[in-house]
């Protein structure tokens, strides 16, 4: 039994202690209304706060009006109550359906574009909520309320009933919450949180992740409602509908820790005990609302990662564990050619038996204004080649890049991958289809793991790839051997960021490799990377070429690019100017001309004066 | 016919009092990328002081705005330069976390001082109206109207013809370019808070003549501009106009041929209806981000 227990983490043992305390607390001291009240009330809290932790603290869209779905659940119960009878507490589900409805709706159409939009519709939809209750007489009894018949049981009871079901609850939700956080939903959650854009690039739905997520943020609240409503036995529109509720939410998962499983819980804990304390002593609402404020503003600004992430940090650097940084003495070995060339193989998709080029551009063309980035481009990527892009800077490389990847749409032309014509899908899609990408400067999660981020990619849009565990099981132990192709199995539990810039280049090629791509776009990747990495990349790189997976890579490294890719492709002033294998292009005069200059034009075949490159 | 030009007109005029209010949120969004959630506050606020001034010395409401404009365009200084800097770096969620934080102290404060409870400023022209062929402007909305007017035309000229304007613009356009040619970005992010903020004191003013108010209003004004903000696209100046005259237009129409009570659910729909078509807004326009780590 202590065996099994020393397994557990200690947080999980810690919250389990909690749990069992207060289970057995109304049985121990049953006469006791007062403290019960306040405690029912934190659970109630820490439902809420916990769901909210899902959309705002994983995903990091906060929502300010997350006590509307309390209030909907409440009219839900309430109405079917009122017109057939039934007690509200059996139809309470039925609130959190209606929650999800209305985050799916008001979701699927906020939540398609990045940022601020979503932060607004949250307050708006609140405020439209409080609207409708009032004017809606036939069905919400306006502003005159609801009310709703006593508990059933015997007053002998008094508030255990409504105590055990928002404990029920609030275990249910953390549950729900934890294994959220366990599943590829979870982590790309997070991914979005971290770096939106990234997280389009390698699969991740993030318009599907955002809704998907905002509903399971609203699913326990919305069951939560119903039984409030019983627990209250009246509500109406102003009540129902209060912004101080969101406030309460806000703070006490921001106070406990937002992101984490058990801060909004300690968090929702504090924030009632403070609450409760207010309206016993400071008066009325008015001096809340201010103590709040004042609460959420010192918060911001003095704990803004929460209590429990500070205390853990705290309790890290009190007991360090030591990690080694530097990877120099594998590199310098060098992971035999063959164990690569083995792993790479398993990664690799052959199901592709599509004629013709894996990726063809025809006359694409990018204007941002008046600069035309891209103008008119044509470019062939032959299956199982390594291309290379080069040519001088603004020369529109990346934003080809982009319009590829499906980070920008092109204005004209079309974008044909493995036969089929992608110009018009979105970025993970284009992902589920083998296409992946690196950035020219690195863009890993910073805040997860290194495995977390090779765990991350969605290979497919499958519901299935969504819900499969991150943290172990088949993804994770496939994250694991890609770290290892690239040399950094050692790794795995790091912080990204806390990386060298090359090592970081390294990751988030597994990253891609994930996607089990048929095409890798490579942007820059010996930009900032020493030389001994640099190999290490070039080795990797040829071992997965020679197992089939195409490669574009822009560089201007071009000793590298010269080495390693055949055909180079030559871009200037947004369009392809010259094609062929390396050498060819080395002695292209055109090419000369545009982009290698002089360094590199073939010394003349007598050499007079001693006049060498450098000194034309 | 006269009713639909009554609505309209008194849309246009309400639409351009609600640009006003919304081009102070759009240039901190534009210059900072901080959604100040506090400027419903700030409005209320302004809009407090400037009944106070009016019952205490009997200032007429909407020429306060001299007044509380620079007032406010100090307390925005003092904001940012003693709390919004110091999360400057942060995720974007912490800045609507801050601000939503600081709307809540002065919703408290002016509660506190001034008591929960509805006010309105009702100088002598308040129910008096102009009348032009068979349309009625009502006195009030049209002076609130001529002064949003031209403080936009003084914020506009403020940004197109001075150095600071430009150092403002630059600095929303690429921040570490205009570093580089000398444009403290502090100082220019303080003076653009300033400016959002003191925006926020002329439509405090008028604000306290043309809708009754008490502490807590400031959601739904902010709900409201934010609105705004989104339907145009964010930190456009021109989106933010355009939205303003649709939310003027659209609120003015509901309450004629509707009920005043559906005004801002119909606005709500509107923007909905909006982003259902163009996710990014009416001007928005998606930003290169590729280049940034």
């Amino acid at each position: 039994m202590t065996r099994l227990l020393r397994g557990v983490p200690r947080r999980h043992l810690i919250a389990g202690v909690v749990l069992l305390a207060l289970l057995v607390y109304p049985v121990i001291n049953p006469w006791q209304p007062y403290p019960q009240g306040v405690m029912l009330l934190a659970f109630l809290l820490a439902v809420q706060a916990s769901s909210w932790n899902i959309i705002s603290g994983y995903a990091g869209y906060i929502s300010l009006g997350h006590s509307m779905f309390l209030g909907l659940g409440s009219y839900t119960a309430a109405i079917i109550a009122l017109h057939t009878g039934v007690n509200p507490m059996w139809v309470a589900p039925l609130g959190g359906v209606v929650a999800v409805l209305v985050a799916v709706v008001f979701g699927s159409v906020v939540l398609r574009t990045r940022g601020h939009a979503f932060v607004i519709i949250t307050i708006a939809l609140l405020l439209s909520a409080q609207i409708v209750a009032t004017n809606w007489k036939s069905l919400t009894n306006g502003s005159d309320g609801i009310t709703l018949e006593l508990p059933f049981w015997s007053s002998d009871f008094q508030n255990i009933p409504f105590y055990y079901a928002f404990l029920g609850l609030l275990g249910l939700t953390v549950l729900f919450s934890a294994w959220i956080a366990r599943t590829k939903f979870g982590t790309g959650l997070i991914a979005i949180r971290e770096d939106e854009g990234k997280a389009a690039s390698i699969g991740v739905n993030t318009t599907l992740f955002k809704i998907l997520g905002y509903a399971a943020s609203s699913f326990f609240i919305g069951v939560a409602g119903g039984f409030y409503a019983y627990f209250q036995t009246f509500l109406n529109p102003v009540g129902a509908f209060a912004i101080l509720g969101s406030v309460l939410i806000v703070l006490s998962a921001l106070v406990g820790g937002r992101g984490t499983l058990y801060g909004p819980v300690l968090g929702a804990f504090i924030v009632q005990l403070v609450n409760e304390g207010a309206t016993v002593f400071g008066g009325g609402s008015s001096t809340r609302v201010l103590l709040l404020g004042a609460i959420l503003v010192l918060v911001v600004l003095f704990l803004p990662a929460g209590l429990l992430p500070t205390i853990e940090a705290a309790w890290r650097r009190r007991h360090p564990v030591r990690t080694e940084y530097t990877d120099q003495t594998s590199v310098l070995s060098g992971t035999p050619a063959t164990v690569v060339r083995e792993r790479a193989d398993a990664f690799t998709r052959d199901d592709d038996t599509a004629e013709g080029p894996l990726l063809e551009l025809r006359g694409v063309t990018k204007r941002f204004g008046g600069l035309t980035a891209v103008d008119g481009a044509d470019l062939t990527v032959e299956k199982g080649s390594i291309t290379a892009l080069i040519g001088p800077n603004g020369s529109g490389k990346t934003t080809l890049f982009n319009l590829v990847t499906g980070t920008m749409t092109a204005d004209e032309g079309t974008v044909t991958f493995a036969g089929k014509r992608i110009d018009k899908l979105s970025p993970w899609s284009r992902g589920h289809l083998g296409l992946g990408r690196t950035f020219q400067v690195t863009r890993l999660f910073k805040d997860m793991s290194v495995l977390q981020n090779v765990v991350a990619p969605l290979p497919d849009g499958k519901l299935s790839t969504m819900l499969a565990g991150a943290v172990s099981g088949a993804e994770a132990a496939r994250a694991r051997e890609l770290l290892d192709i690239v040399g950094l199995g050692r790794f795995a539990g790091q912080r990204a960021g806390d990386l060298s810039y090359g090592q970081q280049k390294l990751v988030e090629l597994a990253q891609v490799l994930m996607l089990e791509p048929k095409l890798i776009l490579l942007d820059e990747p010996a930009g900032g990377v020493n030389p001994s990495l640099m190999g290490r990349l070039t080795e990797v790189i040829r071992e997965l070429n020679r197992n089939g997976v195409t490669f574009l890579v822009v560089e201007h490294n071009i000793p590298m690019v010269l080495e390693l890719c055949d055909p180079v492709v030559v871009f200037a002033r947004g369009k392809a100017i010259a094609s062929g294998p390396p050498d060819r292009i080395r002695e292209d005069p055109v090419v000369l001309d545009a982009y290698l200059g002089d360094d590199w034009r073939p010394a003349p075949a007598a050499v007079e004066g001693g006049l060498d490159a450098h000194a034309q | 016919m006269t009713q639909l030009g009554q609505a309209l007109v008194l849309g246009v005029l309400i639409g351009g009092i609600y640009a006003l209010m919304a081009s102070g949120l759009t240039l901190i969004f534009g210059v900072l990328h901080i959604i100040n959630i506090a400027q419903g506050a700030f409005l209320i606020l302004a809009a407090t002081f400037t009944w106070w001034m009016w019952r205490a010395v009997g200032i007429d409401p909407i020429l306060a705005a001299v007044v509380t404009t620079p007032l406010m365009f100090g307390l925005g200084w003092v904001t940012y330069r003693f709390v919004v800097s110091r999360i400057r770096g942060q995720a974007a969620s912490m800045s609507v976390l801050l601000t939503f934080g600081l709307a809540l102290v002065i919703e408290g404060l002016l509660n506190v001082v001034v008591g929960n409870k509805f006010r309105s400023a009702t100088p002598s022209y308040f129910e008096e109206s102009f009348k032009v062929g068979p349309i009625l402007l009502p006195k009030a909305q049209a002076y609130g109207f001529l002064a949003a007017v031209a403080v936009l035309g003084v914020l506009y000229l403020i940004l197109t013809r001075t150095w600071t304007g430009r150092a403002i613009r630059a600095t929303s356009q690429n921040p570490s370019a205009a570093a580089l040619v000398g444009i403290g970005a502090a100082g220019t992010a303080a003076l653009a808070f300033a400016l959002g903020s003191a925006s926020a004191g002329v439509g405090g003013s008028i604000l306290s003549v043309l809708y009754p108010f008490f502490p807590a209003s400031h959601y739904d004004w902010i709900s409201r501009l934010l609105g705004i903000v989104v339907l145009g696209g964010m930190g456009s100046l021109p989106g933010a106009l355009t939205g303003a005259l649709i939310l003027g237009i659209a609120e003015t129409l509901t309450a004629t041929y509707g009920g005043l009570q559906w005004a801002t659910l119909v606005f709500y729909l509107v923007i909905m209806a909006v982003l259902l078509v163009r996710p990014q807004g009416l001007f928005g326009a998606r930003l290169r981000e590729d280049m940034t780590a």
